[in-house]
């Protein structure tokens, strides 16, 4: 092989190397914003950490893949969301048996009735604690909760969130919807303590 | 026939009101029953308070140090 020939390839390799630093930067850059997401998909927290780390080994193996240019957080969730799906959650989903779900006043009034005092919004608010929220959004079953972790922690848009979890976008708006209301329930009986009706 | 109740219409709209993915109309038509109806905006303000707080809630976990740590090495080395 001649000289002339060999120089682009050595070239091709140098730009090669470059773009796939600036990915792996870059890439590394979104993690605490992926994990932030990651966590509140899987139940424990051992399990994000798993799943970061083999969305992060798989990404650093398909970078080529990436479109320079596109959304790189929803890409590396769209990995992440798809190893969830692989590693058996779908079989846990039971989408016959669904949670009742109250109305979009529900959770307010519960609070409301339940305190004594004043009822400024932000004081209602505060009857609510982080454990509350925490252990409620573990209620929510996971197609509904996949949407509002994305959408209301990820701050994804719909369109993103249906490109991540390959659903039509008409979807994504219904089962957040629903999604929002099945959380403010669980949230009104982690507050208000026990069956809420 | 069940009779149209405003509150009730406007609890339906809350979240997508919340989004911004109402039409202009439609948006109007919520905004001039905030305007007379103190239930209803106090629970939109609610709703507010609320989805700022879910956010700071679950925000508060940041990610382990040791498991940057680890995605960091899962970097391609250096040739």
């Amino acid at each position: 092989m001649s000289e002339t020939t060999r120089e682009p390839d050595a070239r091709q390799i140098a730009t090669d190397a470059r773009d796939r630093v600036r990915f792996e930067e870059e890439a590394l850059a979104l993690s605490d914003q992926v994990y932030r997401v990651a966590r509140h998909l899987v139940g424990s927290r051992e399990e994000a950490e798993d799943l970061m780390q083999e969305t992060y080994a798989r990404a650093f193996r398909s970078w080529r893949s990436f479109q320079p240019g596109t959304n790189l957080r929803a890409w590396l969730l769209r990995i992440l969301t798809n190893l969830n799906i692989d590693r058996g959650r779908k079989q846990q989903r039971s989408p016959d048996i669904q949670p009742l779900e109250e109305g979009d006043y529900f959770l307010y009034n519960k609070l409301e009735a339940t305190g004594d005092g004043p009822t400024d919004e932000d004081q209602v608010v505060e009857r609510l604690s982080q454990n509350d929220v925490v252990s409620a959004l573990s209620e929510v079953p996971h197609d509904f909760r996949d949407v509002v972790v994305l959408v209301d922690i990820g701050d994804f848009t719909y369109a993103d969130a249906a490109q991540i979890l390959d659903i039509p976008i008409g979807t994504v708006m219904s089962r957040l919807h629903r999604g929002r209301r099945i959380l403010k329930k669980a949230m009104a009986e982690s507050a208000v303590g026990g069956e809420v009706s | 026939m069940t009779a149209y109740d405003p509150c009730a219409h406007c609890e339906e709209v809350m979240q997508p009101y919340m989004d911004r993915v109402l039409t202009d109309a439609e948006r109007a038509e919520a905004e001039a029953h905030l305007d007379e109806c103190s239930y209803c905006r106090k629970r939109y303000r609610f709703e507010e308070s609320l989805r700022g707080f879910v956010r700071q809630a679950v925000a508060a976990e940041p990610m382990p140090v040791e498991l940057k740590q680890k995605l960091i090495e899962l970097r391609t080395p250096l040739q």
